[in-house]
């Protein structure tokens, strides 16, 4: 039985639109980890959420050949958008993600994070947390390049881009998040507080690949 | 992008901001001298704000002792860290109790702390007036390292 067409269509609009809707979740994500502290994340909180979504819709056809491996038919994901209708939808969404959410909302967004940073530190908060949040959200286009360049394009593409972020974190992210904690340490010892934590947390930031091989040399 | 976004923040803390502090911590440090108030921690603070670069660096080194995949990378850079302490900054603190020792034992800085004030408040003038060449020379000394001791 050939598909219908109207189906067919829905099916590459879906498809088309998952990069933009990849784009909308990372926006979520920084939003959501400004709520989450700014420089951690909640275990199971909705920065972790969206930014899994976002993973899975950068990785829907590959998600999809993993189901047709296990012998479930599924539909080509070839040809473009034949209706007019659905392709003006196509359009008008990839439009609003990139004119409006990307191009005007986000540098809100993330102005907004810069002014409360200031506020953070009037009221004797850490102004790092609001930063941190306004520099994901500038980012997040450049993200989710980012994020596309680690589609190994297998079955296993959504696990391997998590892996590949995880390795980007550590490898790159953290040893930079490591000069931060130095000068935030120089800071408490200038404020009377404990600085070791922020020393010792610093030493860990520059280790975190050989903390995992620890705990898996533990486990075996 | 998200990565340049952050080390370019870093790289503005600690080598803009952090020197740009140092000032005001050691204008801190001379203002709690010259009320008699314990002023050691802000004095070390403008030193440690001077050499926030080294500082990672140094934490660096630290880390770099063992591979990247290495399971005990963290307990030898930690151990590296202790080693440093013990072996580089107390014997550096060592040597300035030394000094003071014998300062005080010769009763050189008795007049700070026994009797009038007025040698500490002269001193307190002395370093308010010449605080940006205070901070000059302890830049010249982080910049120059070891042949900064002349």
């Amino acid at each position: 039985m050939t598909t219908p067409q109207i189906l067919s269509d829905l099916l590459a609009l879906l498809f088309d639109l998952a990069v933009p809707a990849a784009m909308c979740t990372m926006v979520l994500a920084g939003l959501a980890l400004r709520s989450e502290s700014g420089i951690n994340f909640e275990s199971g909180g909705r920065f972790q959420r969206w930014m899994i979504w976002s993973a899975i819709f950068l990785t829907v056809p590959q998600l999809l050949s993993w189901f047709a491996a296990q012998g479930i038919h599924m539909p080509g994901q070839g040809g473009g958008i034949t209706s007019a209708w659905m392709n003006s939808i196509d359009t008008s969404f990839k439009s609003f993600v990139t004119d409006i959410v990307l191009a005007k909302l986000v540098p809100v967004f993330a102005a907004f994070f810069v002014l409360k940073a200031a506020l953070d530190a009037a009221q004797g908060h850490s102004p790092l947390g609001s930063m941190v949040t306004a520099i994901f959200l500038l980012a997040a286009s450049g993200t989710v390049q980012l994020m596309q360049g680690f589609n190994s394009g297998s079955q296993f593409a959504t696990t391997d881009m998590l892996v590949s972020l995880w390795n980007f974190l550590a490898g790159t992210i953290l040893p930079e998040a490591a000069g931060l904690a130095v000068a935030g340490a120089i800071i408490q010892f200038a404020r009377h507080r404990p600085v070791m934590p922020l020393v010792f947390a610093a030493l860990a930031f520059l280790s975190v690949s050989s903390l995992w091989k620890l705990v898996q040399v533990m486990v075996r | 992008m998200l990565e340049n976004g952050l080390l370019h923040l870093t790289n503005w803390t600690a080598n803009v901001i952090m020197p740009t502090i140092a000032g005001l911590f050691a204008a801190g440090a001379i203002y709690r001298f010259s009320k008699a108030q314990p002023y050691s921690h802000l004095s070390y603070a403008a030193l440690a704000a001077l050499m926030c670069s080294g500082l990672l660096r140094a934490l660096e080194a630290f880390a770099s002792q063992a591979g990247a995949n290495d399971p005990d990378r963290y307990w030898i850079s930690v151990l590296t860290l202790t080693n440093w302490v013990g072996n580089v900054m107390l014997p550096l603190y060592g040597t300035l109790q030394v000094v003071l020792a014998v300062v005080h034992y010769a009763g050189l800085l008795e007049r700070m702390t026994i009797g009038e004030a007025w040698v500490r408040n002269f001193l307190s003038a002395i370093m308010c007036f010449s605080l940006s060449g205070i901070l000059r020379l302890a830049e010249f000394w982080i910049a120059n390292g070891t042949a900064g001791v002349k």
